[in-house]
């Protein structure tokens, strides 16, 4: 699914160098659920953002679903990220101005998808999370754990075959989080892959894959049965 | 496209998008019925006035001695200046066509009933003026020699022959103007004139005025101490043979003085040069006016970018290329423009009724608004260009950064 091979990422300022991530490889398997742990600065949000296309990598090669991603350009990066990319943000990134049902449909309407299709999609998202009742209020009017289960309902919309989720639980209490996480692990229990970079080791413990980076490489990789071994 | 999520987002957040809206209406109203009087003003200022206006001077010769004798001095003067190599032609008249000055009187097919009688200017000149002013005769015949009455101002009018523009003609004699030629035409006072000619344009003195095709020529030559030279040149000869007529014509002494030496084109410009000032000052308001909107829309259209710079980010980070985020700014900047120029329309309109109710003037054409709402939308599409072109560049990144 996702293939990193000796990844590189440097910021350049005019008076210092800043290697984000160094020599950094990764396999991740179709359906994998793996966390990526870290200290701050240690190059979990660069690997996030390379991974989500969302940024480019220095070197290295990067094989997204056997699609090789380091050539392609702004609008084609932009596609695979509609189409095959499902984003969790962990301060939900809302579209404030939108009730739910607009705010879900904004990966859609970049798809070109037609409008009954998108009602009926939307709707069903919406379902899945718990607010298809509330799907014409706007976001200030949830509480925090709800508009991450409009995020989530937004990332799934799509139906992307690849999850990457940004602190999804780092801006909710722990009754709401433990929510999300739930809702995350049956998502991936139907075959989506999901990456989760989380500051909770607790979190991150549960999960059947964990990768722990510092200073831009991996230091640890650990599979549920080899941390039960 | 997402005009339903757009124009659901901007209805909440009203005061700023009503403002810019008002601005455009405001710009618009403004704007379109200043281009209409514009148009008006440039219109009545491109009326021909029948005249070979590019090749034509003036000059007035005022006597001012006891030995001044008009008629001698005029004789002669007709004489030396039509002598000068590259003039067409010289006439002596009463007044200059578009000059601002001039007589007038009403002519009618019935004598002594004035409420029958059809304003006209009254130009009076010698068998010259056909060919000195460029006129274009189209029907009758021009002034002969005998035709033409000189003396003073108590000289006998009675009866004489006319020459009138076609407009005066068919306003006389509705529906039969060109065959105005061979009927007689009376003028208060018991005077009688017989037309024998018609030109096919002439206007009177009064730039202003509501009559101002209606001209008549009448035959005559008065000696009241002033005499005004109108002078036809070949062209390109003009302004040369305006300096050569001056010098010759002081060089013959005669107690008088020369002056107001001008071409018509400079006598007409004076005499539209408030419509020309007020075009001018029109054109300063409508370019200041489309300047503050265009500053308002980019304004707006920069804050409301900064203030959504997360959202563009998360928006790109979901899948919105470049050409989205463009496209999502010019259509917001269009659903802005579009509720302010269809209050313009509304405004535009009402305000023209207010001047045609107040100024009395003519209704505005249907098309000025529509064009208008055009104008005004295509301005808003390029004012937020570059703001939108920047929002277009914002990183995916920007998603998943703090800020």
């Amino acid at each position: 699914m996702l293939k990193m091979h000796n990844i590189n990422k440097v910021f350049r300022t005019e008076v210092v160098e800043t290697h984000a991530l160094r020599d950094f490889s990764l396999h991740v398997a179709e359906g994998e659920f793996v966390t990526v742990t870290g200290p701050s600065g240690c190059g979990k949000t660069t690997f996030l953002n390379i991974a989500g296309l969302l940024e480019t990598a220095s070197s290295g090669q990067y094989l997204l679903d056997g699609e090789d991603v380091s050539a392609l350009n702004d609008f084609q990066r932009a596609k695979m990220r509609n189409q095959k990319i499902g984003f969790i943000f962990q301060s939900f990134n809302l579209m404030p101005d939108l009730n739910l049902f607009d705010n879900v449909d904004v990966p859609l309407r970049y798809r070109g998808v037609k409008a009954a299709e998108r009602k009926d999609r939307i709707e069903r998202a919406l379902d899945a999370v718990g607010l298809l009742s509330r799907k014409k209020h706007l976001p200030a009017q949830l509480s925090g754990g709800q508009q991450q289960r409009v995020a989530i309902a937004r990332a799934l919309v799509g139906e992307p075959r690849f999850l990457l989720a940004d602190e999804p639980t780092g801006n909710l209490d722990s009754n709401t989080a433990e929510g999300v996480m739930e809702l995350l692990h049956s998502i991936n229990s139907q075959g989506t892959t999901i990456i989760m970079v989380t500051h909770d080791a607790v979190l991150a413990s549960r999960s059947a894959r964990n990768i722990q980076i510092l200073d831009g490489r991996i230091i640890d990789d650990r599979r549920a049965h080899q941390k039960a071994a | 496209m997402e005009f339903g999520p757009i124009l659901r987002a901007l209805l909440r957040n009203k005061l700023g998008v009503m403002l810019i809206a008002l601005q455009i209406a405001f710009t618009m109203t403004v704007t379109v019925n200043a281009v209409y009087i514009i148009d008006q003003r440039s219109e009545r200022m491109a009326r021909p006035s029948g005249l070979d206006e590019a090749n034509i001077f003036h000059l007035s010769s005022v006597g001012y001695g006891n030995n001044f004798n008009e008629s001698v001095a005029s004789t002669e003067d007709l004489a030396l200046i039509k002598a000068i190599p590259g003039v067409v032609d010289v006439t002596v008249m009463n007044a200059i066509p578009v000059s601002g000055s001039g007589s007038s009187t009403g002519v009618g097919i019935e004598p002594d009933r004035p409420e029958t009688s059809v304003q006209t200017a009254m130009y009076t000149s010698d068998e010259n003026v056909l060919n000195a002013l460029g006129l274009n005769l189209v029907s009758g015949r021009a002034f002969s020699t005998n035709d033409v009455r000189r003396g003073g101002r108590d000289m006998e009018r009675s009866h004489s022959v006319a020459i009138l523009t076609t407009a005066l003609a068919e306003r006389i004699y509705p529906g039969e103007g060109m065959q105005a030629v061979g009927r007689t035409i009376h003028s208060p006072g018991g005077r009688t004139m017989e037309i024998i000619g018609l030109v096919e344009r002439l206007q009177t003195p009064w730039p202003e005025s509501s009559f101002i095709e209606q001209s008549m020529l009448i035959p005559e030559v008065v000696d009241d101490g002033s005499t005004l030279y109108i002078v036809r040149t070949v062209p390109g000869e003009r302004d040369r043979i305006m300096t050569e007529v001056e010098e010759l014509l002081a060089a013959q002494g005669h107690e008088r003085i020369l002056r107001n030496n001008r071409a018509f084109e400079e006598t007409r410009e004076n005499s539209y040069r408030l419509d020309s000032v007020m075009a001018t000052i029109l054109y300063v308001v409508i370019g200041t006016l489309m300047f503050i909107t265009a500053m308002g829309i980019v304004g707006l259209a920069v804050f409301s970018i900064n203030r959504r710079r997360k959202q563009i980010g998360t928006r790109r980070a979901l899948g919105a290329t470049r050409p989205d985020i463009l496209r999502y700014f010019l259509l917001e900047n269009l659903l802005i423009s579009g509720s302010g120029v269809v209050l313009g329309a509304v405004l535009t309109l009402a305000f023209n009724m207010f001047l045609v109710q107040t100024f009395d003037m003519p209704r505005i054409d249907w098309f000025y608004a529509p064009v208008g709402m055009l104008l005004l939308i295509i301005l808003g599409q390029l004012a937020s260009l570059a703001p939108a072109a920047k929002a277009s560049g914002i990183a995916p990144a920007l998603a998943t950064r703090s800020v």
